[in-house]
């Protein structure tokens, strides 16, 4: 059975001062199965992030709609757990607080609290910073830390927007590194949203690729590489493949996108 | 001089000084000069003696004490019910749009045109001060507060969303802390202008007070104390100042760079 199901769901924004209406986002419609690994690549402006913000509940559909276990999708909720392309740990609180945060909300009992988080610091390797602020912490850190935070509140699926773009490239290797080593252990149902092709390769089990905008589906290629997956796969024929036949694919759109 | 370039710090402190003690100079040459009349201003010495004399003959201490008790009691005041009415302003936009249209009027009626109907309603007792500084103070804190509260960052409160977060756990774990540091800078500088508002307040109607000296010197035509008390209330603003600075530094260590 499916995970997640999105039906039909597209997105309009009203014009601004009596202007037309922005088609964001033409009526898609996916399916995502437990344990699924799912990567959306596009190019930028293509929608992509709208769709993940409506199935975290942050954003509503103009059509369609979007079940998680069957059950409908109305507003945001622990069982969707989101990483953000900005920094957003809360500055306030150090790395542990930051991942607690959610465990607080539900009244977890603190000792339980600090098993989640002294398990999560440890896997993201940041148990030396864990009393550190935000402010203290490079990018890549504390986006480290936004995936602990998301993934202490053992959601059913965790959804990321581009959460390394604002990453250099050797940071985002690494961090594409430990975000699936952490998948192979955990299996979460994972929807991660990117523009990079190399990505959305490496990390994925299928790779759909999003038209320009107003955007909507184009291509659904499945990843066949094998687990667990070690960075020098990106130089095997197989993946080159991958990577040639998306680039083809992502060009025409990205072609399309600049000449509107 | 280079724009922007930061200095080290004891050029700072040495700058800062030196334009005090060159201010002072000013004045001491133009008093000990004889280029103003004595009645008019007062040379820095005879300032000085005068200050000592209030505090030694006059009870002066008294009088600085019964202000700084207006003020911080009128402030605390006004504190107290505005900063919870800002926070809830901020939070929710139908509490907004009910309050702002009043609060941003409000906040131009200047306190001190309220004192003469003040006295008509209160007196000239404590009451009457604590009420000048409360007006003078509540409408400002609400309004910034608010504004404070309104534009925090949307991308916080929506990751808070994502983690479960209500609206209770909305306005108590992400609103208010990320807040905090601006709201005590509010109250900082609103605190400033509640120690002009207790002397315009003392100067119109009291009998005891830094501003009832200042009136009572005036009538001696007592330059010297005049000046002593203005510069009181200068430094215990900078005091309070450098008290409040201290306390947000340590209350709020995530907020510095």
């Amino acid at each position: 059975m499916s995970k997640l199901v999105i039906e039909g769901v597209g997105r309009t924004f009203p014009g601004v001062h009596g202007g037309a209406p922005t088609v964001a986002l033409q009526p898609v419609s996916l399916s995502v199965a437990d344990n699924d690994f799912i990567t959306i690549l596009g190019p930028s402006g293509c929608g992509k992030s709208t769709l993940l913000r409506i199935v975290a509940g942050l954003d509503t559909p103009t059509t369609g709609r979007v079940l998680l276990d069957g059950a409908t999708v109305t507003g945001p909720g622990v069982d969707r757990g989101m990483v953000f392309q900005s920094y957003t740990l809360f500055p306030w609180l150090t790395v542990r607080e930051n991942i607690c945060f959610g465990l607080r909300e539900k009244g977890m009992p603190a000792a339980q609290q600090d098993e989640i988080a002294a398990h999560y610091l440890d896997r993201t390797g940041l148990a030396a910073f864990e009393h550190h602020y935000p402010k203290m912490l490079s990018g890549g850190m504390q986006q480290r830390t936004a995936i602990a935070r998301a993934l202490a509140n053992d959601p059913k699926i965790l959804l990321l927007d581009e959460p390394f773009g604002a990453l250099d490239n050797q940071t985002r290797a690494l961090m594409q590194e430990l975000l699936l080593g952490i998948w192979e252990a955990e299996r979460k149902t994972v929807l991660f949203v990117t523009h990079d092709i190399e990505e959305a390769i490496f990390v994925a089990g299928r790779v759909v690729v999003m038209s320009a905008r107003p955007g909507r589906i184009k291509a659904e290629v499945a990843v066949d590489l094998p687990h667990p997956r070690h960075y020098t796969v990106k130089t095997t024929p197989e993946f080159s493949a991958l990577k040639a036949r998306l680039t083809e694919e992502i060009r025409v759109e990205a072609l399309a996108a600049a000449a509107v | 001089m280079t724009p922007l370039k930061p200095i080290p710090a004891r050029h700072r402190v040495a700058l800062g000084i030196g334009f005090f003690a060159l201010f002072v100079l000013a004045w001491a040459a133009v008093s000990f000069g004889g280029l103003v009349p004595k009645t008019f201003l007062a040379d820095p010495l005879t300032m000085l003696r005068e200050g000592g004399n209030l505090f030694a003959r006059y009870g002066f201490a008294w009088d600085v004490g019964i202000t700084i008790w207006r003020v911080l009691g009128g402030f605390v005041l006004a504190a107290i019910f505005a900063v919870p009415l800002g926070v809830a302003m901020g939070a929710y936009k139908p509490i907004e749009a009910f309050f702002e249209p009043f609060v941003s009027f409000a906040r131009y009626l200047p306190a001190s045109a309220f004192i003469p109907l003040l006295i008509l309603w209160a007196g000239i007792g404590e009451m009457q001060k604590l009420l000048v500084i409360f007006i003078g103070s509540f409408f400002q804190i609400v309004l910034m507060v608010a504004m404070t509260v309104g534009s925090t960052r949307r991308d916080l409160v929506e990751a808070a969303y994502t983690l479960g977060a209500g609206a209770r756990g909305i306005v108590r774990r992400v609103l208010l802390p990320s807040s905090a540091p601006a709201i005590a800078e509010t109250l900082r500088l609103v605190l400033g202008w509640a120690w002009t508002y207790v002397i315009v307040a003392e100067l119109i109607g009291a009998s005891s007070g830094i501003g009832h000296m200042i009136t009572d010197s005036q009538a001696l035509l007592n330059t010297g104390q005049i000046i002593f008390g203005i510069i009181v209330i200068g430094v215990i603003g900078l005091i309070s100042d450098f008290a409040f600075k201290w306390a947000n530094q340590r209350l709020f260590p995530w907020s510095l760079a």
